[in-house]
């Protein structure tokens, strides 16, 4: 009769044995002490614990232990496989943890059953404030410190109220699923997830203000979102959950998909509001606020997924619970997409004021390669870099705004020492061009000139002037663009700068660039002592620029090589050398 | 059907807890579908059907570790509530020969993480 069970994983970076090592000599061990038909050995993928050498999680007590060493194992089988007693010093006390509240559903429930969310609590929140009130519900959620999840962090509570005063009759909620930041998708996740949260979100958010109309603006590459809400808004119509007279109350609203097609400006809230009527997707000046004149010139209240999948849990369990967690002026929970050089890609969701060190190692488990970090960027094409020396960083809005990034609406990703910062700054900087709407000067002209700038810089064909006047565009930029998009576009380039200026030098004053990135300061040769004349660079070369044969070796003609780095790339034995 | 009211969600979610204790969830968000796991979830129910094991299949979102996609979680009564990574066809029809009738983790591909849920 097998009575627990012991997980095993060896967390030293760069194992591969261990595991099973332990493994072995623990099972001998368990057959020594006769318990082998009542504990139960398991070799775990992965333990969520790293670079804590031998890891072991015993169930159902719920002990972790960590850096095992071989002889604790008869102290384990004594004391706590036997007797159920934990081991202090063996004990592992996770320095920081995820708190799932708005993925709290994801991944728990059939997102394509009504019953399956209502038996998780859902719609009680709706429930509960159609009966409260309008105010009441205002109240709570003002006094819960919400702010919102799509970038700007502007105070939840206050958007619903302004709206809410705004005199009319006729009002919109509009929830902003458009998620345009490169390697974001929390809001997806949330859509494909937990659906019916956003829609209960929804409703209550018009129940506050007085809409009797809402719209999810979906970007068309989200087609399996789109599949579920459409899904969730019908199951909810059945129920009578949306529509007329909501829970035979006086409460009224229809929801209603509106597809953007991908542009990253229709995220923007005037942008959206034009492309929902049919018009080009471009911004206009605010005020006036969507608060005031926005959908169709009526008052409109947007809100994006994760803030609106906050609503309900806030409305069920109070403002109280809710501003416990998180910072002073940051309360709550963020959903963060990590990605880029990081072990464990994925969401993750942690409280406000979790250090970035503690998101980037403890819970994304650090690089993926092994090498060294480099810089982790938050916020996507308006945010910008932080350093390693600044990873002890609790994350709220304002620490990120003071370190020249932005919370943003999530997006995380990790870099290490094979990333050149002004090929990072490129990149964003050219999302920012390739996606500028066009229709004010600063942002269509300033973005085009600063890439030509990057360019050059990239190219070794610039001078330190050339930063001063990076900054100088920069700056004006974001004083004179019409929207958010040409105002902050300039923040992954002064961040780079304001962190790793040194980097930006090397490119200028030696031509050199020191993460081996950018091909054209580059020169590929190949390793004469090391080339097993196989051919393979010669195949691979675009150009035709490696000329040789299987019995004389290959040599590239440096004059037609375009340092693409295919050869690189293609050769098994490190014979291509890049310097 | 008419509109609902309160009280019938209390109706709905006690109907819902009474259902099947033992169940296998698979993760078919966006990230999961991209690695398999539709695949996985066709295999997993050809398999439950032929060993006839009685063990509801559903269906689920992302879990949040998409790097380790197709995830299935796994709760058998009477063993402990695991979740299986990087499950492919073959690692499906294991889970349902070893672990659902064989009352037997599977060596090397169980996932933890460490969180809290809160209310
Ligand atoms: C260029 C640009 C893109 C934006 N993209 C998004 C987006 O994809 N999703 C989103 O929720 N907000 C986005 N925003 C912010 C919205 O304008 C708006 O502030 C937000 O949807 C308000 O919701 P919240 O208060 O719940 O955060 C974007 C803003 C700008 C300037």
């Amino acid at each position: 009769m097998i009575t627990k069970t012991v997980l095993i994983k060896d967390t030293t970076p760069g194992s591969t044995s261990g595991t099973k090592e332990f493994f072995d000599v623990f099972t001998a061990a368990l057959r020594e002490s006769k318990l082998a038909d009542e504990i139960r050995l398991v070799r775990a993928a992965d333990i969520g614990v790293y670079n804590h050498g031998i890891v072991l999680k015993i169930l159902p007590d719920n002990i972790t232990y960590a850096n095992v060493q071989h002889h604790d194992i008869k102290r384990i089988i004594g004391v706590t496989l036997k007797h159920g007693n934990p081991i202090k010093d063996l004990l592992y006390q996770p320095r920081a943890y995820q708190l799932r509240l708005v993925l709290k559903n994801c991944g728990r429930i059939d997102p394509e059953s009504i019953d399956d969310y209502i038996a998780h609590d859902g719609y009680r929140a709706l429930s509960a404030a159609l009966q409260a009130g309008p105010d009441t519900v205002i109240r709570e959620i003002t006094a819960s410190g919400l702010r919102g999840r799509g970038g700007g962090g502007f105070p939840t509570g206050l958007k619903w109220s302004m709206t809410r005063s705004t005199p009319g009759n006729e009002k919109y909620m509009i929830c902003n699923a458009d998620e345009g930041d490169p390697g974001a998708y929390m809001d997806r996740s949330v859509l494909e997830g937990d659906p019916h949260a956003v829609i209960e979100g929804m409703l209550i958010a018009g129940f506050a203000i007085g809409a009797s109309q809402g719209y999810f603006y979906i970007r068309a590459e989200y087609p399996l979102a789109i599949e579920r809400v459409q899904k969730a808004i019908d199951q909810a119509h059945a129920y009578g959950l949306v529509g007329e007279r909501i829970f035979g109350s006086d409460f009224s609203m229809d929801l209603e998909i509106r597809l953007g097609a991908g542009a990253f400006v229709c995220g923007e809230e005037t942008a959206l509001i034009a492309s929902i009527e049919g018009k080009r997707g471009t911004p206009s000046p605010r005020p006036p606020y969507p608060s005031v004149k926005g959908l169709w010139g009526k008052p409109t209240c947007i809100n994006n997924v994760e803030t609106l999948a906050n609503v309900p849990s806030i409305i069920r369990n109070g403002s109280a619970w809710f501003s416990r967690i998180g910072t002073e002026n940051s309360k709550g929970t963020k959903v963060f997409a990590v990605t880029g050089k990081v072990r464990n890609s994925g969401l993750i969701e942690v409280p406000m004021g979790t250090t970035l060190r503690d998101i980037v190692f403890e819970i994304g488990g650090g690089t993926a390669s092994g090498k060294r970090f480099k810089a982790v960027q938050t916020g996507g094409p308006s945010g910008g870099v932080i350093p390693e020396h600044l990873l002890d960083t609790p994350v709220d809005y304002d620490n990120l705004q003071k370190l020249g990034s932005i919370m943003g609406s999530g997006g995380m990703i990790v870099m290490d020492e094979d990333d050149c910062m002004v090929d990072i700054a490129k990149f964003y900087l050219k999302f920012c061009v390739d996606e500028s709407c066009g229709k004010c000067a600063p942002c269509r002209i300033g973005g085009y000139q600063m890439l030509n700038l990057l360019e050059n810089i990239s190219r070794g064909n610039a001078t330190l002037e050339d930063l001063e006047r990076l900054r100088l565009i920069a700056k004006a930029m974001q004083k004179a663009s019409l929207c958010g998009l040409g105002q902050t576009a300039a923040n992954p380039v002064l961040s780079t700068l304001r962190y790793f200026e040194d980097e930006y030098r090397e490119h200028i004053l030696n031509r050199r660039c020191p993460s081996k990135k950018c091909t054209a300061l580059l020169q590929f040769i190949i390793d004469r002592s090391r080339c097993k004349k196989c051919g393979l660079c010669a195949r691979s070369c675009p150009e035709k620029a490696i000329t040789g044969d299987k019995e004389h070796g290959y040599t590239i003609d440096t004059a037609r090589c375009i340092n693409c780095g295919m050869c690189f790339e293609t050769c098994k034995f490190g014979a291509v050398e890049r310097n | 059907m008419a509109a609902l009211t309160a009280d019938d969600l209390a109706a709905i979610a006690s109907r819902i807890h009474d259902q099947n204790a033992s169940w296998i969830r698979v993760g078919m968000s966006t990230c999961g579908i991209a690695a398999g796991a539709e695949r996985v979830y066709a295999a997993l129910e050809d398999e439950l059907q032929r060993q006839g094991a009685g063990v509801q299949l559903k269906k689920c979102g992302c879990l949040g570790m998409c790097a380790a996609e197709p995830l299935v979680e796994v709760n058998i009564a009477g063993m402990p509530r695991v979740i299986y990574c990087r499950v492919d066809e073959a690692c499906a029809r294991d889970i349902v020969r070893g672990h659902v009738c064989g009352g037997k983790l599977l060596q090397d591909y169980i996932i933890d993480m460490q969180s809290e849920d809160a209310s």
